[in-house]
């Protein structure tokens, strides 16, 4: 009697799970549903707390800003149709879309788009996102469909705030039920409504069928599912079960283009890796010295060997694509072993010296600071690499300078509102030394700073370009960094999507995907 | 018995005082700020301070502990860090899949390691004892990530009998994930449990039993197996002690949103909510795991009683 129920136990099981295909949820029959699967969880979804590129990707399918990002990061009118900048680039005026409404039914207006900048540049809610708002001195709504912000000092960038994944609009209604509210449950203008969040999981979102944006957007459904290992990743795209994926490893972007029916979707990223150098303590205090390292580091064949050709040498201390970006030394740094032993030599180190490279865990940075290794000590140059994991790097990088021990540090950097304002003054201004910012090499030069609070302080692009272009040659010269190279985006993608993007500055955009039916 | 219980129960909760305050030490210890982490690689120094009082790092430890200690008793460990969610909220979600996925593992760890060991022990020296071992060594010996992939790859890509992950799925996405954190427990449990049976069928009681006339199956059943199960379930508790604090390693390659999966999230991102209270779940499941192989004895030794 026992033996047969447990028999008959087994029987059930074995036909639970093998009938499990006939069981697929109501509704998902027939929706033409995207699935994209990416690298890490979101965290919030409320893009004035949000600073991880996950959220942000994310949020970018729920909500509009004033502006946006187009795939090659230049900026797009979104719920604003056009604007206008005060000369010193105090003003901004924006003229909005008229006739849009939230998700939840809440009409968009000047009045949200006041309450929206009102919180986030509130700094007692001491949202994530509050260094992007915190120059806005007030904010009005002139009338219905017309918003002027005037800000605290001339901001020259200040557009590109407005077009940051993190500046968009949330609805009114659901501002008033609190930051945990907005947090899970994302209402925004976008073209798609959020559905549900299953934390370590995925998140699903339907399609807006009122978005203001005629023809979009043309899915009915986008499933982002939680991914952390690589190798899973790229195994849902082969099986079928993702149809974009981010990111596609280095290492596996050949045997994914090999595969039928997927392709790998390549673009440059404004990422800039480099090595900062401490130049304010032996060694590296002297010019001569930096310039050597930046002789001996063979970027061509760093790039082949350990990135599989997937960047290209840095030619300037920011990327293109960063606007007022210029290059400055075409090609990138030059190899020439012979000069780096004789700067060496001149910057008084005939023989070399010993230093301490600080560098991430993770499997490519760690080969990335092998080969500096071996491509220093033929200079005489031995490097001892200490890895650590973000939380430790991260606390014991950006200790005030008396207590900070760094000699060599690996790192990599994205302006991630695509302006050269944030791609070099965090790292090169002399208040940008830590912990305020990232100026890991410590470096300070006046008439840099003077370039760098020159351009920020107009909105005149040409004027920018100009400042900027010379400042990133001193920079160049002066040669705190060893510059390294710029990094590309790999994404996966099947031929049976198209209209998904990975970004240059590391999010994705989902808002034009739509199924090619191969 | 009972009263054995009772205080077996009741000594827990000054061994999970000690704990928390090792725990809390512990963690503060470490290097690494949380707020620097969670405000992001792009805040300056200002947002970092701002994050820190956001979080209410800033008070002083012993406040700290003492506010936690506080809460804890009245069930509310505070909010993750990371993501504002109620603490508890986030353990109950993850504990689910872990749970499901952990007996879904030992039940077939134990299945398959009991039988082919018993198997082995009965007819040792044969040609299927011989395989038998080839395949725990590989068991064993195989990295639990290698294995994973290995399976997705042929099952998911290949063969698309089967999803490459996560639990959408229901039962067939437990299948490769379970199969994979089964395989080193039931290599391990039939290599002990081989040895050990081998061990009792050579021990003079067996040979009474047989001289007595008993039948082969009678001397396994009656005499054998429980005696040989003894040391087996020592290791049974080690091995469900471990998988029940997550397969770190399955749950990444398989995204099974498991605690084993919370406890790296909350180690790298410094969560100290999740973390404290997780690594408290762990120290209670070992516990509890403690007195049922304890419980596990009496029943199975009759020379063990407790008082």
């Amino acid at each position: 009697m026992r033996r047969m129920l447990g028999v008959a136990v087994v029987l059930v099981i074995v036909g639970y799970v093998l009938g499990a295909p006939a069981r697929m949820p109501a509704g998902a029959q027939g929706a033409r549903t995207v699935t994209a699967a990416l690298y890490a969880d979101a965290i919030s979804l409320d893009p004035e707390d949000t600073n991880d590129n996950l959220s942000l990707s994310i949020e970018r399918e729920v909500y509009d800003g004033l502006l946006g990002f187009t795939p090659e990061m230049k900026i797009r009118p979104e719920l604003a149709t056009s604007w206008e900048a005060s000369k010193d680039a105090r003003v901004f005026t924006f003229h909005l879309r008229r006739g849009v409404k939230f998700h939840d039914g809440t009409p968009f207006n000047a009045e949200a788009v006041k309450l929206n900048f009102d919180r986030a540049r509130d700094s007692t809610h001491k949202l994530k996102k509050y260094s992007l708002y915190e120059m806005i001195a007030s904010v009005d709504a002139v009338d219905d469909a017309t918003v002027r912000f005037t800000l605290r000092a001339p901001f020259g960038a200040m557009l590109y705030n407005f077009a940051h994944p993190g500046s968009r609009i949330i609805s009114p209604a659901a501002i008033k039920q609190g930051e945990s509210y907005i947090a899970r449950h994302p209402v925004g203008t976008g073209p798609f409504k959020f559905v549900s969040w299953a934390p370590g999981q995925e998140v699903v979102l339907e399609r807006n069928p009122d978005y203001w944006e005629s023809g979009q957007p043309k899915v009915d459904r986008i499933v982002f599912k939680l991914v952390p290992e690589d190798a899973s990743r790229v195994a849902m795209l082969l099986s079928g079960d993702a149809q974009f994926v981010f990111p596609v490893p280095g290492v596996q972007v050949d045997a994914v283009s090999k595969a039928s029916g997927v392709s790998v979707q390549r673009r440059w990223s404004i990422y800039a890796y480099y090595v900062a150098l401490n130049t304010q303590h032996v060694p590296f205090n002297t010019v001569a010295v930096r310039q050597a390292l930046n002789y001996a580091v063979d970027k061509p064949a760093l790039i082949k060997v350990v990135l599989r050709g997937t960047a290209r040498p840095l030619d300037a201390p920011i990327t293109p694509g960063v606007t007022g970006y210029s290059p400055v030394q075409a090609g990138g740094w030059p190899y020439d072993v012979a000069k780096a032993k004789a700067l060496l030599s001149e910057g008084g180190f005939p023989n070399g010296f010993t230093s301490t490279l600080w560098l991430g865990v993770q499997t490519e940075t760690q080969r990335v600071g092998e080969a500096l290794q071996q491509m220093l000590s033929k200079v005489g140059v031995t490097l001892r690499l200490t890895p650590m994991e973000a939380g430790t790097l991260s606390a014991i990088r950006f200790k005030p300078f008396n207590e900070n021990q760094s000699q060599m540090n690996l790192s990599g950097w994205s302006p991630s509102t695509g302006d050269a304002d944030w791609g070099l003054r965090p790292h090169f201004d002399t208040e940008s030394w830590p912990p305020t910012l990232f100026n890991l090499a410590f470096y300070k030069n006046p008439k840099v700073d003077a370039l760098l609070h020159d351009a920020l302080a107009t909105a005149d692009q040409p004027r920018r370009d100009r400042d900027y272009a010379e400042a990133m040659r001193t920079i160049w010269n002066d040669a705190p960094w060893i510059f390294l190279y710029n990094s590309q985006i790999l994404a996966g993608e099947r031929s049976s999507v198209t209209g998904v993007y990975a970004l240059p500055d590391g999010t994705v955009d989902l808002r034009q995907a739509s199924l090619t039916g191969k | 018995m009972i009263r054995y219980l009772g205080r077996r129960l009741w000594q827990m909760i000054p061994i999970l005082f000690g704990v928390s305050l090792g725990i809390f030490a512990f963690i503060h210890a470490l290097p690494g700020d949380p707020a620097r982490l969670l405000a992001g690689p792009e805040a300056s120094g200002q947002d970092v301070a701002a994050m820190r009082a956001r979080l209410g790092l800033d008070r002083p430890l012993v406040y700290q502990y003492l506010y936690f200690v506080r809460n804890a008793a009245a069930g509310d460990f505070g909010r993750s860090f990371r993501s504002g969610e109620p603490v508890v909220r986030i353990l109950a979600t993850h504990f689910v899949p872990t749970l499901v996925l952990s007996a879904a593992s030992i039940t077939l760890a134990v299945c398959a390691g009991l039988g082919v060991g018993i198997l082995q022990g009965i007819r040792r020296n044969s040609v299927p004892d011989y395989l038998s071992t080839v395949v725990s060594v590989a068991g064993i010996s195989t990295p639990t990530f290698f294995l994973g992939l290995l399976l997705i790859y042929l099952f998911s890509v290949d063969l698309h009998w089967l999803p490459t992950g996560g639990m959408g799925a229901g039962l067939r996405s437990l299948v490769l994930p379970a199969v994979t954190l089964a395989a080193e427990p039931a290599a391990a449990l039939a290599r002990f449990t081989r040895s050990s049976l081998l061990e009792v069928l050579g021990e003079d009681f067996v040979r009474t039993a047989r001289a007595k006339g008993a039948g082969e199956r009678r001397v396994l059943a009656r005499h054998s197996l429980r005696n040989a199960l003894i040391p087996v379930v020592t290791l049974l508790g080690l091995q469900v002690g471990f998988l029940i604090s997550g397969a770190i390693v399955v749950e990444t390659v398989f995204s099974w949103p498991g605690l084993g999966w919370l406890m790296i999230q909350s180690i790298a991102f410094r969560d100290y909510p999740v973390l404290t209270a997780e690594i408290l779940l762990f120290a209670v499941e070992f516990l509890v795991i403690n007195l049922a192989v304890d419980l596990l004895y009496a029943a199975l030794d009759p020379r063990v009683t407790y008082a």
